[in-house]
């Protein structure tokens, strides 16, 4: 067979396209692996049924030209064999049957057949089939790479639109939910427990009116890049930023049981961070700033709020408001705590540090609080 | 020139399998006349069946026209028949002649 073997040897790099003939007659594999080569097709044989099943485990091809008479496995048995292995059951089947076994070609459906080719095969009759099914499997393989594309893309614009908000780590997750389920922040709106960190800048008046506004917003920036660091170091998400104020939600989207250990140590982390921020500022423009921080746990409310043009991922409630209050009462490096808050973190908390404010009534509540107030400072940040 | 009815045209492209596809053929033959002897009717239909399919996707009308009637005699149980295809086969074998185009 070195005749054959030699001219069907022809370099064919380039063939991506790659068909697996199997017919137990010699001549016959040699006929089509021929036709098949000259359309600048790769062509690989086997001349029995268990070996066509074992080729095409180890590589699949693109399409399998199948004899259905072969002494051992049959073409109808291989053909079923690969139509109900999940792995191979996209690979095309060409049977090939005589022309007036119209029986065989019934059992070939049932097995799972993709197309028929009769013997004796007309060449012309050979190409148009492969080439119908070549068309076939290269568009479906293109909008299978199209699809794989697009998913790539919009995983990535949602990574891109949530990872100026929250930690690269939540962005991630985020990514990998929208993939499983769809949008994590879509049409949910969901009472759940939070903790509501609010963080904003002492004397931050004076520095807008000392200043010009082009060093005012490069100040910001200096001021919300640490305060953002410190967020995501613990996977808070920012759900607003606003003047110098900065509101960080921990517990949302995704589940932290430790939410509030994760809140007490960004606010370390923020008071920590703005340190030498604070001290270059006292030096260069001799302004007195520090981060007040308020902090505060219990029921809100998360979800997409706003209109069809305009929505911004929103956490209201009672535990957001008292945030917000407490942190306007705090003085610069001094972190206020609701009451249970400060009892789920009181463990980790230095007592020297902790002054209790008693029970406090907060502006535009009727109830009073039980409030905390810890000094922080970089040297507590364990 | 009277035409010559064992002379075959083949696609040129073929050319270089023709020498081993007679090879098995004469091959094919032998195979035909021990299962004969041997009475084996299931191996007969199954060689006839192959040359049925093999011959004329070559070119070689005559061979899967003999191949049908190895297969039609063999499920017959027709051993006289049989007999005097693979004759005619063995004789065919010896005289054709290939023509590339």
């Amino acid at each position: 067979m070195n005749d054959r073997a030699a001219a069907d040897s022809a370099p064919d790099a380039q063939a991506a396209y790659r068909v697996l003939v199997v017919d137990d007659d010699p001549d016959m594999v040699a006929f089509l692996a021929r036709l098949l080569k000259r359309e600048g097709m790769s062509v690989e044989t086997a001349v029995n049924g268990e070996s066509a099943l074992m080729q095409v485990m180890t590589a699949p091809p693109d399409l399998v030209l199948l004899d259905v008479m072969m002494p051992g496995t049959s073409g109808f048995d291989v053909c079923r064999q690969l139509k109900g292995d999940e792995a191979t059951a996209l690979i095309p089947i060409v049977l090939v049957t005589a022309l007036e076994d119209s029986e065989s070609r019934v059992r070939g459906i049932e097995a799972g057949a993709d197309d028929f080719l009769s013997k004796p095969v007309r060449r012309e009759e050979l190409i148009a089939r492969v080439k119908t099914l070549r068309r076939l499997h290269d568009t479906r393989k293109e909008l299978e790479s199209r699809r794989l594309a697009a998913e790539v893309q919009r995983k990535e614009a949602i990574r891109k639109a949530f990872s100026r908000y929250i930690s690269p780590r939540l962005a991630d997750r985020i990514t990998e939910a929208a993939g499983e389920h769809g949008d994590p922040f879509q049409g949910r709106a969901q009472r759940t427990s939070v903790v509501a960190l609010f963080a904003d800048l002492r004397g931050f008046t004076r520095l807008t009116e000392k200043n010009e506004v082009g060093a005012v917003v490069a100040m910001l920036n200096e001021y919300f890049a640490v305060l953002t660091e410190a967020a995501y170091q613990h996977d808070g998400t920012i759900f607003n930023m606003a003047g110098d104020s900065l509101l960080v939600g921990f517990n949302v989207p995704f589940a932290q049981p430790d939410a509030a250990e994760r809140a007490w140590h960004t606010a370390l982390e923020m008071v920590a961070r703005f340190g030498p921020v604070a001290a270059s500022w006292r030096e260069r423009h001799g302004l007195e700033v520090g981060v007040g921080i308020g902090m505060c746990a219990g029921e809100a409310i998360i979800g997409n709020v706003g209109s069809t043009h305009y929505a911004s991922y929103t956490i209201i409630g009672n535990p957001v408001n008292t945030a917000a209050r407490l942190m306007q009462m705090a003085a610069a490096g001094e972190v206020l705590v609701c009451g249970p808050l400060y009892e789920r973190i009181r463990h980790l908390v230095p007592a020297a540090r902790v002054a209790t404010r008693g029970d406090v009534t907060l502006r535009g509540k009727s109830e009073s609080i039980p409030v905390f107030a810890v000094r922080a400072g970089a040297h507590e940040h364990a | 020139m009277t035409a010559n009815i064992h002379t075959v045209i083949i696609a040129k492209d073929l050319a270089d399998l023709i020498p081993v596809f007679f090879r098995n053929r004469q091959k094919e033959v032998e195979t035909l006349r021990t299962a004969l002897a041997a009475g084996d009717f299931e191996q007969l239909r199954q060689l006839g069946h192959r040359m049925k399919g093999v011959g004329n996707s070559y070119g070689f009308a005559r061979v899967s026209e003999i191949g049908k009637r190895v297969e039609d005699g063999a499920k017959a149980g027709d051993k006289t028949a049989i007999d005097a295809c693979i004759r005619e086969y063995a004789d065919y074998l010896s005289k054709v002649q290939v023509v590339y185009e």
